[in-house]
């Protein structure tokens, strides 16, 4: 919202301030002003001249050869085009060297042939008014040489509030509210708002039907003729409205805007003769209802929209918009003036749904004082009667409905005050601060009684605290002095599942080269089926902010894989980690269950090997190796489980694990699907996520205990085997035949070597192992390696193999 | 033999002087007192000698087997500098070359603010606490004295989930503040707490919009806690994060759940006279924050007759921007490497 300061400077004396000093008060003590504007500074140079001479351009029709007297020694000769230009008139000239708007400087020229020395403006040259015709026309008694902005009072600060900070704040969307704060601030008297008007004895000829009183607190209707019809509104109400950005229409619209830009409340005029009827209803629009606001646009009203309506239509949307059907236009003689109080919820709605936001239904979003409603109808009488002989007020309004705010009395201790504030401020600092914000206060020992005007009780005062924060900001909160907390010593409680992420993600950045990424918690529609899902398996938003992206996901694995295809052209391979949260409907109780997740996703080019330890899932394996070994827990795989794929729709069916621990998932690692890896636009690579369920691990780390063991007395014996067998027995399968042949022996085994081709027979792979053999109270002989070579033999042979060399 | 010796040891020496490098001394050493070497074989001779003449002959051969063994050496120590000073002074390697390429991971930089204020408030006893990002409709607004016809609950601010007509409504959170209440449940007063977490708005995506953010809420609950209170711990906290004083003040700011409610603002960090960060005007507008309002504790069960306490709420996806210079917020959920591996742990 704009405010201009001379304006509250008609309630307030604020002349020995500064733009710059005000604005800052207003920051600091109400509300953040975002900016200052200074109306007139662009139109400085110009002054008040008088036309001397006026001869007709020997070379032009329609050009003047002028002299003016501009206050200087010398005249100054200006070629003008414009029709009214005269001998004797009075106007703005803009010198040589002046600039006008638009960074138009002015410089000496010739026009035809003759000098021209500057120019004579017209009120659109220096933004005085829209329309122009011909140069602007200064009253017989203005001061030559003077500046025009100072002749005109043009010069004038606008300061731009956030509104953001003004929406509790019922009392401050006009010009009044501003200084009543700059009063208080500043502790200078408020000059009480002009309102005073005699309204004459005849009664109205209207009656009002107010429907619902819950949605209308009051409605007043008051008849005026305007003999003339309407007409242009006097130079300073058009430059003050036009300063703070409201646009000018004709004088009864322009007066209606200004008290509401003064007062805050907007009023509405309707053509009377337009109007149907002597009975004005407010109710509820008939569904499906056509209406045409007065800026022509066209609406199907909903049954829940509040309208004004005469004996056979609708007249105006309430609080929001006039009807075009009853709109005040050049032929207007006698008007209907509406001054009501709209509940702020459904004007919000209405204005809303219809995307018909004004300055009168921002106004009634927030509660405006229905108090209000007769101030603001008698200052438009008054500055219509006083403006023109030809308006008359024709009779006493009418009104229905109740003013009255429900105005509680609070309490305050000002004891408690001061604490809470942590100013030291006197019991009459603060009856005066709240006395000068127009609280009525009444001391009772330490406490203090309060009682709320209604322009602060409809929204934002409603308990004692409420008057702490006017205390506290009147009083400046400059003058706080921070002071530390006293709180016990205590270890603050944690949780367990952010530490034990925390470690796992930073070990995924410090040993595994992981990118730690953030990705979104809501996924496509599409991508339920690319699971083998339904839409109805996801917890579903009824107001996505895309309305193909509604589902809530279980897990973040596409998730991740999305972030891949950003990547692919300047990193063939990469790994991105994310500890983050999936979700799913609890059916036992209705609640959510959001499952804590430490993610890894990793990509490669698709000629990887696909098992072993340049696969990637044999890259996540040792990844998962380290995790769990970091926690001490010794997790347990099961290479393709059955289940996997229907619990993770993205697993590859032949190349995943799930792990465990004592029976309690831990986790899978799997190769994302081919069909799902192309599906999210991911080409010519492969892809494989790990995802470790966090609270688990939690659970697993409890259970694990730390056993230290001495180092070892004896030495070890390392022997080298070399098993040949079917490819259908894997690694796992062959890794437990050679533990189980060393038996209690064994201390470590590793596998060195997988190979096939020459020297082995077709359908054989062969698999070398390193063991080493340790006992605890023995060196190991020749005999015990020959025995574990036996062992492994045989076992090689039970699995369709046999010992090589 | 006598004869024969010194001879042997004159030209061992002899020999060894001029040996001109470490693998031409180690022949020359060999060939006399290697296993088939000129003196070995003299040795081996000695058995044949006269028991009289043995002893003179014995010590005399084992003192010339010394000098040579000295003399060996001592050429060595010399031939091995004289090879090292030639390598020294020879061209030799490119030491500019690179090592084998070490790949580094990343932190993302909301996380890692987040972390490091973790951190700083776990340092000066705060819990720091959690809660459901699928909240619900009385969590998330009327427990924070959010009126019910607020219009921060409807669809064009909040994002909602499908809901059975009766239901009671759940909406994704639009801020971390429920997890005041929820703490204040779990725990009662007084208590000091944080709570950092991804929060949710209906927003259209520009540079500096994101329907997907992060915020921290911060709580502290006690007899007789106000603004300087606050004001303090603030000061702290910012002190830990720039490590060093910044100046702050306080302006008035309006939120449903706080009473006085306050925005915080900071000198600027980046400069002394005005810069893009604080648009010129020295100071940026760091976080929202005030008293708990005495219905937030009610809700959460704590007698605002007896206990007061303060509440704020920090940015931690736009402190991640101020403190890296971060033009658009849509790079923080891209997953882009470019972006991403610019922020070391
Ligand atoms: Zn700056």
């Amino acid at each position: 919202m704009k405010i201009s300061l001379n304006w509250v400077g008609d309630f307030v004396d604020i002349s020995d301030k500064s733009a710059e000093e005000i604005s800052a008060l207003l920051s600091m003590h109400t509300a953040e002003v975002e900016g200052i504007e200074y109306s007139g500074a662009n139109i400085a140079g110009v002054v008040v001249a008088e036309v001397l001479t006026c001869e007709q351009h020997p070379d032009a029709d329609k050009l003047s050869v002028t002299t003016l007297n501009y206050g200087a020694e010398e005249t100054v000769q200006v070629v003008c085009g414009a029709p009214n230009v005269r001998v004797g008139l009075k106007v703005a000239l803009a010198p040589v060297g002046c600039v006008l708007p638009g960074d138009f400087k002015i410089k000496k020229a010739k026009l035809r042939g003759q000098l021209s020395q500057g120019m004579i403006c017209s009120d659109s040259e220096i933004e005085l008014s829209d329309a122009s015709e011909g140069i602007k026309e200064l009253p017989a008694d203005a001061p030559i040489g003077a500046r025009l902005i100072d002749y005109l009072e043009l010069s004038d600060a606008i300061l731009e509030l956030d509104n953001k900070s003004l929406t509790h704040r019922p009392d401050l969307w006009g010009h009044y509210g501003f200084a009543r704060e700059l009063s208080a601030i500043l502790k200078r008297p408020l000059k009480e708002y002009p309102s005073e008007f005699e309204w004459p004895a005849e009664a109205s000829e209207y009656t009002l039907q107010l429907d619902d009183q819950q949605q209308t607190s009051c409605y007043q209707l008051t008849e005026l003729s305007v003999g003339g019809g309407p007409q242009v509104s006097p130079e300073w109400m058009q430059q003050r409205l036009l300063a703070v950005g409201q646009c000018v229409v004709n004088d009864i619209v322009d007066v209606s805007n200004y008290v509401m830009l003064e007062l805050g409340q907007p009023t509405h005029a309707f053509d009377k003769d337009k109007v149907s009827g002597k009975q004005i209803s407010v109710r509820r629009a008939t569904a499906e209802e056509g209406f045409v606001t007065l800026d022509e646009t066209e609406c199907t009203l909903m049954a829940s929209d509040m309208v004004i309506a005469d004996a056979d239509k609708s007249i105006a949307l309430a609080g929001v918009m006039g009807g075009a059907n009853s709109e005040v236009d050049d032929t207007t003689t006698s008007i209907l003036l509406e001054s009501a109080s709209f509940d702020a919820t459904s004007v919000r709605r209405t204005a809303l749904h219809h995307n018909l936001r004004s300055e009168a239904s921002s106004r009634f979003e927030k509660s405006l004082d229905p108090n209000y409603t007769l101030s603001a109808s008698q200052r438009v009488c008054q500055l219509l009667c006083e403006m023109r002989d030809d308006v008359k007020v024709d009779s006493a309004p009418v009104f229905a409905g109740s003013a009255d705010v429900a105005s509680e009395r609070l309490t305050i201790n000002v004891a408690n005050v001061r604490t809470l504030l942590g100013i030291d401020i006197s019991d009459q600092d603060i009856d005066q601060n709240l006395t000068a914000l127009g609280f009525e206060v009444e001391a009772n020992g330490d406490d203090m009684q309060v009682l709320v005007p209604s322009f602060r009780a409809t929204k934002d005062i409603q308990s004692a605290v409420d008057l702490v924060e006017e205390v506290g900001r009147i009083a400046g909160y400059d003058k706080i002095v921070p002071q530390p907390l006293c709180a016990p010593i205590e270890v603050p409680k944690q949780l367990d599942y952010r530490r034990l992420a925390s470690k796992l993600l930073m070990r995924l950045v410090n040993n595994h080269q992981a990118h730690e990424t953030q990705s979104y918690s809501f996924i496509p529609d599409a991508w339920a089926k690319l699971q083998g899902l339904s839409c109805d398996d996801f917890i579903q938003i009824a107001n996505p902010v895309n309305d193909a992206v509604s589902l809530m996901r279980q897990n973040p694995a596409l998730s991740l894989l999305s972030q891949v295809p950003v990547n692919q052209r300047e990193f063939p391979s990469g790994r991105l980690c994310e500890f983050t949260k999936g979700y799913a409907e609890d059916d036992e109780n209705g609640e959510a269950i959001e499952s804590r997740i430490l993610a890894m996703l990793i990509w490669g080019p698709s000629d990887l090997p696909k098992s072993g330890q340049q696969s990637l899932v044999g890259q996540l394996r040792s990844v998962a190796a380290d995790l769990t070994g970091l926690l001490n827990i010794n997790a347990q795989y099961q290479v393709n489980p059955d289940d996997l794929q229907s619990r993770f729709g993205f697993a590859h069916p032949k190349q995943c694990l799930a792990l465990s621990f004592a029976r309690q998932s831990l986790g899978i690692i799997s190769r994302v699907h081919p069909a799902v890896v192309s599906a999210l636009g991911v080409d010519n690579s492969d892809v494989a996520v790990l995802l470790l369920d966090v609270d688990a691990l939690v659970d697993a780390q409890a259970k694990t205990k730390f056993k230290f063991s001495s180092p070892p007395t004896f030495p070890a014996v390392k022997v080298d085997v070399a098993l040949a067998l079917p490819t259908g027995v894997d690694y796992a399968a062959a890794h437990n035949a050679v533990s189980a042949a060393a038996g209690k022996l064994l201390d470590q085994i590793e596998l060195f070597d997988v190979y096939s081709g020459p020297g082995l027979k077709d359908g054989q792979h062969s698999m070398a192992f390193t063991v080493l053999l340790r006992a605890s109270d023995r060196t190991l002989g020749d005999k015990e390696e020959q025995s574990f070579i036996q062992k492994v033999s045989k076992a090689a042979e039970q699995l369709g193999g046999n010992l090589r060399s | 033999m006598r004869e024969r010796l010194e001879a042997l040891c004159d030209a061992g020496l002899a020999a060894a002087a001029v040996a001109e490098s470490v693998a031409q001394l180690a022949e020359v050493e060999s060939s006399y007192l290697g296993r088939t070497g000129a003196l070995t074989a003299q040795l081996k001779e000695l058995g044949k000698l006269d028991a009289a003449e043995r002893p003179a002959i014995g010590k005399l051969a084992n003192e010339i087997k010394q000098q040579l063994q000295s003399s060996f050496e001592a050429r060595r120590v010399v031939l091995k500098r004289q090879q090292l000073d030639a390598d020294l002074a020879s061209v030799g390697v490119d030491s500019s070359l690179p090592g084998p390429t070490v790949e580094l991971g990343s932190v993302h930089p909301v996380m890692a603010i987040a972390r490091e204020l973790e951190e700083i408030f776990q340092s000066m006893g705060f819990v720091v606490w959690d809660g459901p990002e699928l909240e619900s409709e009385a969590n998330n607004f009327d427990a924070l004295n959010i009126p019910s016809d607020h219009p921060a609950r409807e669809s064009h601010d909040t994002i909602w989930m499908k809901s059975a007509p009766g239901e009671d409504r759940r909406c994704l959170r639009t801020h971390t503040s429920p997890v005041q209440v929820r703490a204040l449940r779990e725990f009662g007063a007084p208590l000091r707490v944080i709570a950092p977490g991804r929060v949710f708005r209906q927003e259209v995506q520009d540079a500096t919009h994101e329907h997907t953010f992060h915020q921290m809420e911060g709580l502290v609950v006690g007899k007789d806690i106000g603004v300087p209170h606050m004001l303090h711990a603030m000061n702290s906290m910012l002190e830990g994060v720039f490590k060093r004083k910044l100046e702050t003040r306080l302006r008035p700011g309006f939120f449903p759940f706080v009473e006085p409610g306050f925005e915080l603002d900071a000198r600027c960090p980046f400069c002394k006279d005005g810069c893009k960060v604080c648009k010129g005007s020295t100071w940026i507008e760091l976080m929202p924050g005030g008293l708990v309002h005495p219905n937030v504790l009610t809700a959460a069960g704590v007698d605002p007759e007896v206990y007061s306490g303060f509440a704020f709420g920090l940015g931690l996806s736009r402190m991640a921007m101020l403190r890296y210079g971060i033009h658009d917020i849509r790079y923080m959920c891209s997953g882009d490497l470019r972006f991403l591996n610019q922020f070391q742990a």
